[in-house]
């Protein structure tokens, strides 16, 4: 059962690599009916599947192949002519088969779907165009066939009864069988005479040789006289082929005659092998080995660890450098810092190139698209493609076809005009449509370019309004680079009227959502009447990829630097308000802002700096300016998920291991363009959250530390306070005042703050304070002797909320405190 | 057929019965304080404690998860067992320690206040939780009573069970 099901899996693996390259033959076919070459390929694929199909008992799937196989055949003989029509039966009785071949992959059978249809219609069209009766009915020669033809090149399949079709595929295991042990004993097919091997001279591995050709002789007798009865019985593959492996190379000079013997035909596989191979691979022996994706995965993941190791050393290296700066030993030990990390960086190629695919494969299934799409739609469309053997990681390979096929569809659908119009405007009428994949820096550019009617940016804000999608304002706002991405938003779809190939206004938005997932960003060009250039920009790999990393308050966060456009520094000034968003000016766009510290709730407290950072972020095609504190720089990063417990969390893609052994979250730039629009503005929602530090039960749970450097001024305050119950801390300079405060032995409900202090003045404290986000919500009351008005505002810019003049009442005192620190309420 | 199967079955029933009195049936829990209790978590289900390191926050959480912590290349969450219980936080001292649990694929670090023993209990001598705790929320697993204390063990899949 085992062995059937390793059989099954190649079988599926060939059948589905086959039929890849079946798609674009078969179109190419078309365009070049008498390509007889191409013909044979198509033949050649559709026998294989048929054999393989009734040796693994899919009985459904080997009639179907098997009419397909005979109108392949009468094409190839040229008894038939291919036509478009012949094309769409033939081309549906491919679908089919793939239909076919899925539901075997998914449920292990093949029953389900009806084939009687498509049968019929492919015997229609083999008989309406030639002779009658496809196949003859030969006696049936059990075993003389098999000798009879070996040297024939192609036997006449198509010609053959069942039980004789059964036969020849049981030849065809057995030569395959001979094949395999023929290469395992290291030896090339010399002769084709037949020796009597001479036992006594042999070499062990020759003796091994020699079993198995016994074997097989045994087996495909069996094989033979069971050919008629049913496939249940089919043979096993070589049993003993494991025990061959084994056995060292011989010298190459033994006989394989006896091989040649038991399958005879081993010689024309031969021949015909290479030839197969040299026309889609270009000769030679192929050198690949087929390896499972969970290994590669695991590598990565080792790469991964590796790479992480490497920032630590890195980062351990500059330390050490620091501090024996001038040592001998620095020396060696950068060499080997710097050896290391550059063998872990071509580690990391090397690892990742394994994993790369050629955007081909996704590429090879659009010719077929485009030619149905042309038929369907009554339109003359051509296909170029380019760059399809630039390669690219294979998750994303998987990921990327989803995208190409709406953008494709879209174009034929919307993008090319009709023949008549075409030519009406002065073009040819056959409408074109480039696809292109090249690389650039670190990702890879896949450019879709049509030359239809192109976008109408009016039009398309004029069908955004009607539907709701955007208001008249934002219409007038867009530029024409905004219009454009339009056609990305939920729910919109330009088609006047819904054909089945697009319009129902879905297609579109997943492009956008699947070209974000994959960090990749989409730039539409478009001129009326020229035609549409859609260009996807994705990141090579996934795994390891290059961040910018920024600080905000105390905290650092990595942004994928597939998504970072640009960085800029400006000044507060230059941030404007519209409608309670901040937007700056970039250049001649007007960039929307949003502070990161918004984003992810991080306590930002009153910045002194008169600059900032903003991090310009580009995602498929919209833009985002995001505010940091600090640019820390650019870093390699692996990233890493947050486990099941914290999976989800709305803005962070993962987390990363830095230098210095700390994590670093990611940011998902995708959802935090999303989360942007509904950011809480930075002021208001300030109360509220001061009180989640604990409950408080009695009045001296209540904590106020008073600041002032006269012994006088503090015992004033105490016994003005006192009364209270509160629990009062004093410290007699700002120095003091921040020791005590980043002890957090208390948590301080309000501060009572003397201007002019020692070492550090009343001001300097208070913006220090408000320099921690834990201390935003803490109340600070200026008590001071300056009373002018600039004082006064000096306080409050430094973060003081009340300004309490010195002589004061007890009582006033008592109040302004009571009411800072919200006393009573919670009793 | 069945009825050889049977008596195997029932030998083998009557076998674990037996060996249940023999050795006394014990499991090895190890003690920690949160706030003024303690309580245990089966040693089986740890799977390191360590000191007190960096973590960093991470936004819209429940506050009891202080952040992720890096665990030897691991990314882990770190749940503050005071925040999860209830209690006013503390300062972290000296005997301060992450525990980290696992269960199954599951593995989060918890902030403990100290460690107390590790407590080798027969299972007899666990009760099961107070009936005033609804039975699918507790996170608690019985109550293991020693001479002169009683120890609350805890659910540690319940204790790992993400909850928001």
């Amino acid at each position: 059962m085992d062995e059937f099901e390793e059989i099954l899996q190649d079988f599926l693996i060939e059948a589905f690599e086959l039929i890849e390259q079946l798609d674009q033959d078969l179109v190419e076919l078309e365009t070049r009916p008498d390509d007889l070459d191409l013909l044979n390929r198509i033949f050649r694929v559709a026998h294989t599947i048929k054999g393989a199909s009734s040796f693994l008992n899919f009985d459904v799937l080997t009639h179907l192949t098997h009419h397909m196989e005979n109108l392949l055949n009468m094409a190839r003989h040229g008894d038939l002519v291919i036509d478009a029509n012949v094309m769409d039966v033939i081309l549906e009785s491919i679908d089919l088969m793939k239909a076919l071949l899925v539901r075997i992959r998914d449920h292990g059978e093949d029953s389900g779907l009806d084939v009687s249809e498509c049968v019929a219609r492919l015997d229609v069209v083999a008989n309406g165009e030639s002779a009658p009766a496809p196949i003859e009915i030969e006696t049936p020669i059990i075993q003389e066939p098999i000798v009879s033809k070996v040297d024939e090149e192609e036997p006449d399949y198509a010609n053959m009864s069942d039980a004789q079709v059964e036969a020849e595929i049981e030849r065809l295991l057995a030569q395959k069988q001979a094949e395999a042990i023929a290469k395992r004993a290291g030896t090339a097919v010399a002769s084709t005479e037949v020796a009597e091997p001479d036992y006594a001279n042999m070499s062990d591995a020759q003796v091994e040789a020699e079993i198995e050709r016994l074997l097989l002789e045994k087996q495909s007798q069996d094989a033979a006289k069971r050919a008629q009865k049913s496939q249940n019985t089919a043979p096993e593959p070589a049993p003993s082929a494991p025990a061959v492996v084994s056995v060292p190379a011989p010298q190459p000079k033994t006989e394989v005659a006896p091989v040649a013997k038991v399958a005879p035909s081993a010689p024309v596989a031969r021949r015909s092998e290479p030839k197969e191979e040299g026309e889609s691979k270009g000769g030679g022996v192929e050198q690949t080995i087929r390896v499972d994706v969970k290994r590669l995965d695991h590598l990565m993941n080792l790469i991964g660890e590796l790479v992480l190791g490497k920032n630590r050393l890195i980062k351990i290296n500059d330390d050490v450098e620091e501090r024996y700066e001038g040592e001998a030993f620095l020396e060696e030990l950068n060499q080997v810092v710097s050896i290391v990390s550059l063998v872990t960086t071509d580690l990391q190629i090397a690892v990742m190139k394994t994993r790369m695919l050629p955007i081909g494969k996704v590429f090879n299934k659009f010719p077929r698209m485009i030619r149905d799409l042309s038929r369907e739609l009554n339109k003359k469309i051509e296909l170029e493609i380019a760059g399809e053997d630039t390669e690219l990681d294979k998750s994303i390979v998987e990921e990327i076809g989803d995208p190409l096929v709406h953008i494709i569809r879209n174009s034929c659908d919307h993008g090319i005009e009709i023949g008549e119009v075409r030519m009406a405007s002065g073009k040819s009428e056959v409408g074109t449509i480039q696809l292109k994949a090249y690389h650039e820096g670190n990702h890879i550019v896949i450019q879709i370019i049509d030359d239809g009617k192109g976008l109408d940016a009016n039009m398309l804000k004029q069908k955004s309004i009607e539907k709701g999608i955007i208001s008249e304002k934002e219409a007038d706002a867009m530029s024409e680079k905004e219009a454009f991405g339009l056609i990305f938003r939920p729910g919109f779809s330009t088609a006047a009227q819904v054909t089945s190939v697009s319009g129902r206004g879905v297609g579109m938005d997943v492009v956008k959502t699947n070209i974000e997932k994959l960090n990749g960003m989409i730039d539409i060009d478009s001129e009326v009447g020229h035609g549409t250039s859609m260009k996807l920009k994705i990141p090579l790999t996934l795994a390891i990829i290059q961040a910018l990393l920024v600080g905000v308050q105390e905290e650092y966060y990595a942004i994928p630097l597939a998504s970072v456009l640009e960085t800029v520094r400006i000044s507060k000034d230059d941030i404007y308000t519209v409608e309670n968003r901040s937007v700056m000016r970039l250049r001649d766009e007007v960039l929307s802002l949003v502070h990161i510290g918004d984003i992810f709730e991080v306590e930002r407290v009153f910045d002194s700096s008169e600059h900032a950072y903003v991090v310009v972020l580009g995602l498929a095609e919209s833009k985002i300016g995001l505010i940091v504190d600090t640019l820390i720089g650019q870093e390699e990063i692996v990233i890493k998920s947050l486990g099941e417990y914290l999976k989800g969390i709305e803005g962070i893609a993962g987390a990363t291991i830095r230098g210095d052994g700390g994590v670093t979250l990611i940011v998902d730039v995708a959802a935090l363009m999303q989360m942007a629009k509904s950011v809480k503005s930075t002021i208001g929602s300030e109360s509220g959250d001061a009180k989640k530090l604990g409950v408080k039960n009695s009045a001296s749970d209540y904590c106020v530390m008073i600041v002032d450097d006269s012994k006088t001024d503090r015992t004033i305050m105490r016994k003005s306070l006192e009364p209270l119950g509160v629990t009062l801390v004093e410290a007699v300079d700002g120095v003091e005042a921040l020791n005590i405060l980043k002890q957090g032995d208390h948590y301080f409900d309000a501060m009572l703050i003397d201007i002019e202090m020692p070492r550090m003045d009343g001001y300097t404290l208070a913006s220090e304070i408000k320099k921690y986000n834990k201390y935003k919500n803490l109340p600070l009351i200026a008590v001071t002797s300056r009373a002018g008005k600039a004082d006064r505002m000096r306080g409050v810019e430094s973060g003081m909320i009340e300004y309490i003049t010195k002589p004061y009442s007890p009582e006033y005192l008592m109040n302004v405190v009571k009411r800072n620190i919200k006393f009573n309420e919670g009793l | 057929m069945s009825e050889k199967l049977q008596q195997i079955i029932n030998r083998q029933n009557q076998a674990l019965v037996s060996d249940d009195k023999k050795v006394d049936e014990v499991i090895q829990l190890v003690g920690f304080i949160v706030g003024e209790e303690e309580f245990s978590i089966p040693i089986l289900s740890i799977q390191e404690i360590i000191k007190p390191i960096g973590w960093t926050r991470v936004p819209q959480i429940p506050s009891y998860i202080l952040g992720v912590f890096n665990l030897r290349g691991s990314v882990i969450p770190l749940i503050d067992l005071r925040a999860r219980f209830g209690l006013p936080l503390q300062k972290h001292t000296d005997e301060t320690r992450f525990i980290v649990m696992k269960n199954g694929d599951d593995v989060a670090g918890f902030v403990i206040d100290r460690l107390t023993e590790a407590i080798r209990m027969p299972k007899r001598d666990i009760g099961p939780a107070p009936d005033t705790i609804s039975e699918s929320e507790t996170m608690i697993d019985g109550v293991g009573k020693q001479a002169d204390r009683i120890v609350t063990i805890l659910k540690v899949h319940k204790l790992l069970e993400r909850n928001f």
